[in-house]
């Protein structure tokens, strides 16, 4: 453990006042700090509860907190009274003017060491999580080892405190101010992983030909799902950024990618976006769209009228192992399908999803499949 | 701008003083291993080095001054006595930048084997090519070179270099994590996901400047390129170990095929290339054309052509090209060819079929065009033209366009008509389009 440096540049300090506060220079007694918990279960504010023994007489008492240097949320500042709850009674709290401070006035009924605990919300000191996994040869599954990264900057230090997540074992960490500790907080090997190809019609090109010399990559990620089955399942994955790494067979591993994994509830899929596929070339192209059953008003002009579209999408594989293209189709409005050479799933009103299975390639070129739509818009207004 | 990566065990770990003087050893690299991106600023090192340590607590002190290392990527794992030795926290402590702690329980004491994993970012490689028609431009001699360049600071000495052809998301610059003040940023600053164009270019400069004033390494014998696919990637293992400081540049041959059987394949598409046409050499990245092994990494293709006797060469053009899977087709465009000529001419308008509205304004027409065609070689060679045509509407009907055999239907308003020209000839074709316009529309499925 590190020790702490000298100089610090911030203190949080209680300071007992008895007595009349008016003047605020009194007889002051500084009790230790006792235990201290962290709590980074919300991802949005750290609440740092700590525990301190107040020196109180029999009557009322007078307890100053103030603040230097940190950004303490002043509404957040809670006590609660440990050792005789119903005889110690918190009457009120002032705020003194220009100062980070509160006074809190403190009815005794006798005279107590009395422990109380203080918590607040601190700023600037907070908990990120970071994945690393490293998938085998195969691609069938992956090592997950996920890191706690604690930084705090919250212009406070501290020696010794319990940090508590929103699940686990809370542990013990000190951390200085302006430090950042990262921390192995989970590990589970031989995690099960899809792979996934997804070409959607709407954000990718159609046509590589069309392009000057860009291949088209095709989004290729790993789906991982949070449940016992994958080792998984006892709580949800946070979110952060996940780097992957592939063994390459040698005693090595090579870097496949990063993406960025929003929070993962128990039984939800993690799907982590590693690069793009140039190995699967997915040429689309409109065929037909034509205007059929043409309405006109009474002035012959056309008012409504219903489509005859054609689309096919070519798609090869030149990768030497099979993969399972997941296509995704838009056709707006009311819509009915004539004919379809693949079978689809309606994922919403205007979306379908294929799933297409690419053999590896063969002796004599690439896999191709070739996917017709034939369909109808109905009721197209002019 | 030298190296500072170090590292050092540290003795008096237990009570934390990881003050530079508590030095112990300062191990060696025993060897390294770049893995080499080009298409983000990235490279995955891999080092080993003995480290002794004691039993009980130990304190490693990483440092990286003066380097482009990604802190949050920095990872050790012991590589013998494992169970015995938990490496349980990497501290990144108060007030000094560009160094990590390392916090390694051990439950042995003695010589450690452990492998040092990190993302930096500074190098680079790419692929070019030379190719070299024969005189009837019929075949190609093709040459693959890869260029490493070293701009990140530190020097890698005897460094085994794999290269990954392949593109690979990421969410941070490399670069940009390396600058931060802090790894992983603090609170109080929003994550800084720079995206550095700026920089990109000058290291593109710095780049260029480090292999004009580099080295050209000329090899006694020419080294192995081992290639494999991996995942979506292509792994390019260059045999043995490379030496290349901060600043320099080398370039190593990848892979050379004599005798790719090529096509001058031109085409012609006004909206695309206005009136030109241009020249595109193409191939096939298969057996056949005695390539197909493993997937062509984009770059740039310098062309030339054998003059006769003497082993003269002209220069034919270049071409950026992109990344070729196995068994695809290669086309490469060297830009317009000046003796290849495409003339399409109208040679007849008619309006047909005129339909009224119920006020007697007109509602819908037949456009109909007659187009000829002319397509003119005036190179010594046969010659290839792919000729598109695009109509303006989806509501179409070629008449008489079969005089050069069948015309392909590209999508629905595009026609691709091929013709095979001989040496300094020339062929002509007629088509007419009957374009439906307004309510003509609605007859034109008859």
């Amino acid at each position: 453990m590190k020790v702490r440096m000298s100089v610090l540049t911030a203190v949080v300090a209680v300071l007992i006042v008895i007595g009349a506060a008016e003047a605020r220079i009194k007889l002051v007694a500084l009790p230790e700090r006792a235990a201290t918990v962290i709590r980074l279960d919300n991802p949005a504010a750290t609440l740092i509860e700590e525990e301190r023994v107040l020196t109180l007489q029999k009557g009322l008492n007078k307890v100053d907190f103030s603040w230097k240097a940190v950004s303490i949320d002043s509404d957040s500042i809670r006590l609660t009274v440990l050792d005789h709850p119903e005889d110690v009674t918190l009457l009120n709290v002032s705020y003194p003017p220009n100062e980070a401070a509160l006074v809190w006035e403190i009815a005794s009924s006798g005279d107590y060491a009395e422990t109380v605990r203080i918590s607040y919300l601190l700023s600037n000191i907070d908990r990120l999580v970071t994945y690393k996994a490293i998938a085998d040869k195969a691609e069938t599954k992956v090592d997950l080892k996920s890191y706690l990264v604690l930084r705090n900057f919250s212009g406070e230090d501290f020696a010794n405190a319990r940090v508590l997540l929103d699940y686990g074992d809370s542990f013990e960490q000190g951390i200085a101010h302006e430090e950042t500790k990262q921390m192995l907080f989970l590990k589970a090997d031989g995690v099960p992983i899809t792979k996934v190809w997804k070409w959607d019609s709407a954000t990718l090109p159609w046509d590589a030909e069309k392009l000057n010399n860009e291949n088209v990559g095709i989004p290729v990620s790993y789906r991982i799902v949070n449940d016992k089955k994958s080792g998984l399942g006892e709580f949800s994955l946070w979110g952060g950024k996940a780097r992957l790494f592939q063994d390459d067979g040698r005693e090595s591993t090579i870097f496949l990618g990063e993406d960025g994994s929003a929070v993962v509830p128990v039984g939800e899929k993690m799907e982590l976006y590693i690069g793009d596929s140039r190995d699967i070339v997915v040429t689309q192209r409109k065929m037909q769209d034509s205007r059929i059953n043409v309405r006109k008003n009474n002035r012959g002009d056309v008012i409504l009228f219903d489509t005859d579209e054609v689309i096919t999408a070519k798609i090869e594989n030149f990768k030497d192992s099979p993969a399972v293209l997941t296509m995704i189709q838009h056709i707006d409005g009311q819509w009915d399908m004539a004919k379809c050479n693949m079978k689809y799933e309606r994922k919403d009103a205007f979306t379908l999803e294929f799933e297409i299975e690419l053999p590896a390639r063969g002796a004599d070129g690439p896999a191709v499949k070739e996917l017709e739509m034939h369909y109808h818009r109905r009721n197209v207004r002019q | 701008m030298k190296q500072c990566l170090c590292i050092a065990a540290i003795a008096a770990a237990a009570c934390g003083a990881w003050a530079k003087v508590d030095l112990t050893t300062l191990p060696e690299r025993e060897t390294v291993q770049l893995t080499i991106y080009n298409s983000a600023d990235l490279t995955l090192v891999r080092e080993s080095r003995p480290l002794t340590l004691k039993e009980g607590e130990n304190s490693l002190q990483f440092s990286w001054e003066n380097t482009l290392i990604d802190p949050t990527s920095l990872e050790m794992v012991p590589k013998a006595r494992a169970g015995q030795i938990e490496i349980s926290e990497l501290v990144y402590p108060a007030r000094v930048r560009n160094l990590g702690l390392w916090k390694v329980h051990s439950e042995v004491s003695g010589k450690v084997p452990v492998e040092i994993t990190y993302l930096t970012s500074g190098l680079s490689w790419r692929a070019f090519y030379m190719g070299t028609l024969t005189a009837d431009e019929k075949a190609m001699r093709l040459q693959g070179y890869v260029v490493v360049t070293n701009n990140s600071g530190e020097d890698y000495a005897n460094a085994q270099t794999r290269l990954i052809v392949g593109k690979v998301h990421m969410i941070d610059e490399i670069a940009a994590l390396a600058r931060r003040q802090y790894p992983y940023g603090s609170p109080t600053e929003a994550v800084v996901l720079e995206r550095l164009r700026d920089r990109r270019d000058q290291v593109d400069t710095k780049l260029y400047f480090g292999r004009a004033a580099g080295v050209l390494e000329e090899l006694s014998k020419r080294k192995e390129i081992v290639k494999e696919g991996l995942s979506e990637y292509f792994l390019y293992t260059i045999e043995g170990t490379e030496t290349i400081p901060t600043g320099w540049s080398k370039r190593l041959p990848s892979f050379e095929a004599d005798e790719v059987g090529v096509v001058n394949l031109y085409k012609f598409e006004e909206e695309r290339y206005g009136g030109q046409v241009v020249r595109f050499l193409s191939f096939k990245n298969d057996a056949e054309h005695k390539l197909g092994e493993t997937p062509i990494p984009g770059g740039v293709l310098k062309v030339y052509r054998d003059v006769g006797a003497g082993g003269h060469l002209s220069y034919e053009g270049q071409s950026a090209f992109k990344y070729i899977p196995v068994d695809e087709d290669v086309e490469l465009n060297l830009g317009a060819a000046a003796d290849v000529m495409v003339e399409p001419k109208l040679m007849n308008v008619a309006m047909e079929n005129y339909r009224f509205d119920s006020r007697g304004n007109i509602a819908g027409w037949d456009d109909v065009q007659t187009y000829r065609i002319e397509a003119r070689n005036g190179r010594a060679v046969p010659v290839k033209i792919e000729i598109k045509r695009n109509f303006a509407t989806s509501y179409w009907k070629l008449t008489n366009a079969r005089e050069y055999g069948e015309y392909e239907v590209e999508d629905l308003d595009t026609v691709k008509y091929t013709l095979a020209l001989g040496a300094q000839s020339k062929q002509a074709f007629e088509y007419t389009v009957r374009m439906y316009q307004g309510s003509r529309q609605e007859d034109w499925r008859e």
